[in-house]
């Protein structure tokens, strides 16, 4: 079905709501909503089971226009509907659609405490990423928000109540923990060894990321975006610059998208044999950590030859790339990719067989499809409970078109399916790697690119190793963007945890939180104060000492 | 005199110690060989250990702090102990009376249990989920491999652990109780709380299980009777299935075989659930064994 | 139901070398397009600043003291930097390029990271213009 049928379609469903429709680009379908028909609308989709609700973005009209903008995109295939929503700054509400889409939860909350909208029947509304000491009142991402006067006011922080809480036996896991690589705090109420009830908070790790790319231009953002995530990182510069150029209408030489292409391939293999080993240790499977994270460095001494860096490899720039592939490099790709085959064949072997390992894996977790694709999810987590969802499929960007993916599905649903299909992705892309060194096009590495970008939205989807990155892109003219939103997989993805925590036992959780390989940092890009707030003194070891041991006798 | 001196310098106290960081030296480092990589130096567990016992104690303002002091105590105690009765380094045990070798497993399990006391004590909520995990392991593994244990003991005609080497000088009981040999190595792992079953002591779920709250010297007095247990476990178990120890010769290869077996299934396995756990030794453990006793009951009575 | 798959692993592991690399002793040669600190000539530089302008962390400062006779002195902020090479991409006189065997740069003091480049009357004349050469430089572009 061709993406203006797919289109039409919703035109169709949706012809009762829509007040306006409009078509930015070929693929995209604007419609203005009422707050009041909001749930109608949805309603009307789901029925017809047209497109998933990949991200609800916020946009603050200005102090003038004294309006928000909740937009809510979905997608189906290449095709994305947005219902855009207009409520006043102050006062407005948007009711919940948590009951259509449950992966919403996270998106409502998000909007609620960045911009001051209301999302009336949202059962909770504590904040997700703002301190608990964030003065009210305050919302980040309005134009007119004094960010420096919030960090003034002090903001004190309790420590969590310990021990029992009613009847409810509470097992923390985060913000410190073994089990984390990244700060996140979940409290896992437990009766003996069975999970009773989850709940998490986000927020550990924000800097104030889609504040800072109003605030900067276009080629500064390439390298804030890029540090949105550390395993991820090329991905998000990628999905970033595909936004722009869209916006500016440049296209980028066939041979720099290549070469965009090659390195997101190796950055998708050096993130899941991170994951391997990651979600190995949390299993306890020590030695695979070890094995795993050996081989990885495989591929990121081939990286940090080819652009100059193991993590954030700053390899496009808006219009093209900024490093070549010289022979040299393709040798060494070469080279690294047998190794990489031949042990991601071992480790899938491991993973499928191992009787040890499958016992702490298999049947862990099971989703099926339609509860999958109910909840939300992304990435490989949806596509080993049998679902075909994956952007360089549905929407091939770049050059995906010239060397095309399969993707990796698996029907089992369970985290030993989650293994599997990450060591095939990984089998997958050493395959695209050999085809493109075969057939790199010739051309030029840049192409040039204009300072001020022209008015106007875009929306860039990019398969991550996590599953898809959603970036909504408006620019205003000028050299800097008026809003970037970026919508990280892991945030779909946390639904899944807290719904399959409930019911299994204790030792299987921290599995089930790596088995949707969550990237927390890519979570977390909000605004980010000092905690103690205007207390600028800086703690010396007897401090620390001394507010540690207030918890102690002695 | 001679007691005072076996129980503070030989074959206790002081040299079991050296042996005890000497044997958890070696464990650490052939794991690290397993996993590709350098492990650490000689000195290192030495180095532990005294970081350890210098280290400030911090006690949890809700645990009762007597309490919180003794039980390492007497944890080491328990271990320092047993080694009395076992033939370490080839000699004759210390210390030799009927029925020593159930005293040794109970003053091996003394350790267990106060890790779980510890871990009960100290409140904290991955403490508490530690204790219960260890003392559910203690329940599951300790009937088979206190039967496994057992087996020669009925094939010697007593609970005496030198009488018990001194009849059995014929063929490796290893090869004629098979099961028995396989199920008291696999316990003495449980014992311990070596991976696979390290679930009391997971690290990324409960922290550091029921001895999350300790540092220092508690910490420290800990961990050495952990090292002990598995030097007097791996004592015993080659005592009394690999045909005795003659000689210091034979103990450390004998004691070392059975360590490289341990740091191999250490490498290769993943960690089980407590409840796969006692499955497992519910269901094949306890089963092998009675297999094993069976069959050595039936023996005896064709045979004698 | 197979038992141990990563025995073989394991037990090869065993007989080959760690792959530990025991840096400081032994250390690995950075690859030549490895981006370490930034180095730039004085000579072919024109002043146009495009350097400066995309810097995402103002680690670049051009000082002119005389635009006509190419007279500058650039002022690097090492601590600053994220080395990022997109300095290096938008100068068009290649003035710029990022090191690949500088990259063992901890200091003890934030001053330590601040290099100026340039010949060596200039260095002499910007410092002392300004003062001590632990000077806060001059107000750099905000982004707040």
């Amino acid at each position: 079905m061709s993406t203006d049928l797919v289109l039409q379609k919703v035109e169709t469903l949706l012809a009762g709501f829509a007040k306006g429709t409009a078509k930015p680009e070929p693929n995209r379908l604007d419609l203005n909503i009422d707050a009041s028909d909001l749930i109608a609308a949805i309603t009307a989709l789901r029925g017809a089971r047209w497109g998933y609700l990949a991200a609800l973005t916020g946009v603050d009209l200005g102090k003038e226009a004294n309006q928000i903008e909740a937009l809510y995109h979905l997608c189906e295939g290449d095709a994305i509907a947005t219902l855009r929503v207009r409520v006043p700054r102050a006062g407005g509400a948007v009711p919940s659609v948590y009951a259509l889409h449950p992966n919403s939860m996270f998106f409502e909350r998000e909007l609620m405490e960045m911009f001051g909208v209301t999302v009336t029947g949202l059962a909770d509304t504590s904040h997700l990423f703002l301190p608990d000491g964030w003065p009210d009142g305050m919302y980040p991402l309005l134009k007119d928000t004094d960010v420096k006067a919030a960090a003034a006011r002090t903001m004190g922080s309790e420590p969590p109540e310990m021990g029992r809480q009613g009847d409810r036996f509470i097992v923390p896991i985060g913000p410190q923990h073994p089990a984390l690589k990244e700060p996140g705090h979940f409290e896992f109420a437990v009766d003996g060894e069975l999970v009773t009830g989850a709940t998490v908070r986000l927020g550990y790790v924000h800097r104030g990321i889609e504040r800072a790319c109003e605030q900067q231009n276009y080629t500064q953002n390439l390298y804030l975006t890029e540090r949105v995530c550390g395993i991820c990182s090329h991905s998000h510069a990628n999905a970033y610059v595909n936004g722009v150029e869209q916006l500016a209408k440049v296209l980028a030489p066939p041979r720099a998208q290549a070469i965009r292409q090659l390195v997101a391939c190796l950055e998708r293999i050096h993130s899941h044999f991170l994951w391997l080993g990651v979600a190995a240790y949390e299993a306890g499977f020590e030695t695979l950590l070890m094995y795993s994270w050996r081989d990885r460095e495989v591929v990121m001494d081939v990286l940090e030859q080819m652009t100059g860096n193991r993590v954030n490899y700053s390899a496009s720039v808006l219009g093209g790339v900024k490093y070549d592939v010289t022979a040299a490099h393709a040798a060494a790709i070469r080279r690294a990719m047998d190794t990489i085959e031949e042990r991601a064949t071992h480790y899938l072997h491991v993973v499928t067989t191992d009787t040890s390992f499958l016992a702490r894996a298999q049947g862990i977790g099971v989703t099926s499809t339609e509860e999958a694709d109910a909840l939300g999810l992304l990435g490989p987590t949806l596509r080993a409970a049998g679902v075909t969802r994956d952007v360089r499929v549905d929407a091939p960007y770049g050059s995906y078109q010239q060397f095309p993916v399969t993707a990796s599905v698996d029907s089992a649903g369970d985290l030993a399916a989650r293994f599997k299909v990450r060591m095939l992705e990984t089998l997958e892309s050493v395959r695209v790697i050999r085809a493109i060194l075969d057939g790199l096009p010739e051309g030029d590495l840049t192409v040039k690119f204009p300072r001020k970008i022209p008015a106007g939205e875009t929306i860039s989807r990019f398969e991550a190793p996590r599953g898809e990155l959603f970036y909504y892109i408006k620019s205003n003219g000028t050299d800097k963007p008026e809003r970037v939103k970026i919508r990280t997989p892991s945030i779909c993805n946390w639904i899944y945890v807290l719904t399959k925590a409930v019911g299994s036992q204790m030792a299987d959780v921290p599995p089930l939180l790596a088995g949707i390989d969550p990237c927390f940092s890519c979570n977390d890009r909000m605004i980010v104060v000092n905690r103690h707030g205007g207390d600028r003194r800086i703690w010396t070891r007897e401090d620390l000492r001394r507010h540690a041991s207030t918890q102690t006798r002695r | 005199m001679r007691a005072l001196f076996n129980l503070l310098f030989f074959p206790g106290g002081l040299f079991l110690i050296v042996l005890a960081l000497a044997y958890e030296w070696v464990d650490r480092k052939l794991l690290a060989r397993f996993q590709n990589r350098i492990g650490p130096r000689w000195f290192q567990t030495v180095a532990d250990i005294v970081k350890l016992l210098v280290k400030e104690e911090i006690t949890p303002a809700t645990a009762h702090p007597i309490l919180f002091g003794v039980l390492p105590v007497v944890a080491m105690a328990g271990a320092l102990t047993a080694a009395l009765y076992v033939p370490l380094l080839g000699f004759r045990p210390a210390f030799s009376f009927k029925g020593d070798l159930i005293v040794t497993l109970y003053l091996l399990s003394l350790l267990t249990m106060s890790i779980g006391m510890a871990g009960w004590n100290s409140t904290s909520r991955f403490t508490m989920m530690g204790a219960t995990r260890a003392l559910t392991q203690l329940f599951s593994y300790e009937a088979p491999f206190m039967l496994a244990l057992l087996g020669p003991a009925i094939v010697a005609q007593s609970w005496q652990i030198s009488e018990i080497v001194a009849a059995n000088q014929g063929p490796w009981l290893l090869l004629t109780q098979p099961f028995g040999f396989v199920v008291a190595l696999i316990g003495l792992m449980g014992k311990l709380e070596m991976p696979p079953f390290d679930a009391p002591k997971a690290k990324t779920e409960i922290v550091a299980g029921a001895l999350t709250e300790y540092s220092g010297r508690g910490l420290g007095l800990f961990h050495l009777g952990k090292e002990m247990e598995l030097v007097v476990g791996l004592t015993l178990i080659a005592a009394l299935y690999m045909g005795g120890i003659a000689n210091p010769l034979e103990f450390f290869g004998k004691t070392l075989l059975l360590l490289v077996i341990l740091s191999t299934l250490h490498a290769i396995l993943t960690r089980l659930r407590i409840d796969q756990t006692v499955g497992l030794w519910w269901r094949y453990g306890a089963v092998a064994v009675l297999l094993q006793w069976l069959a050595l009951i039936a023996w005896k009575g064709i045979v004698a | 139901m197979k038992f141990g798959t990563m025995l073989i692993d394991v037990w090869q592991s065993f007989f080959t070398k760690p792959v530990t690399q025991r840096y400081p002793f032994e250390r690995l040669e950075a690859p030549d397009q490895y981006r370490g600190k930034l180095v730039w000539t004085a000579g072919k530089c024109n002043g146009c600043c495009l350097c400066m302008k995309d810097c995402p962390a103002n680690a670049i400062e051009l000082i002119t003291i005389d635009k006509k006779a190419k007279q500058f002195v650039m002022r690097y902020h090492a601590d600053r930097c994220t080395y990022c090479a997109q300095c290096v991409q938008n100068c068009r006189l290649e003035c710029l390029g990022m090191s690949h065997d500088q990259w063992e740069s901890a200091a003890l003091k934030r001053q330590d990271f601040v290099v100026n480049y340039g010949s060596e009357a200039d260095v002499a004349h910007i410092l002392a213009t300004y003062g001590k050469p632990s000077a806060e430089p001059a107000a750099t572009s905000a982004t707040e």
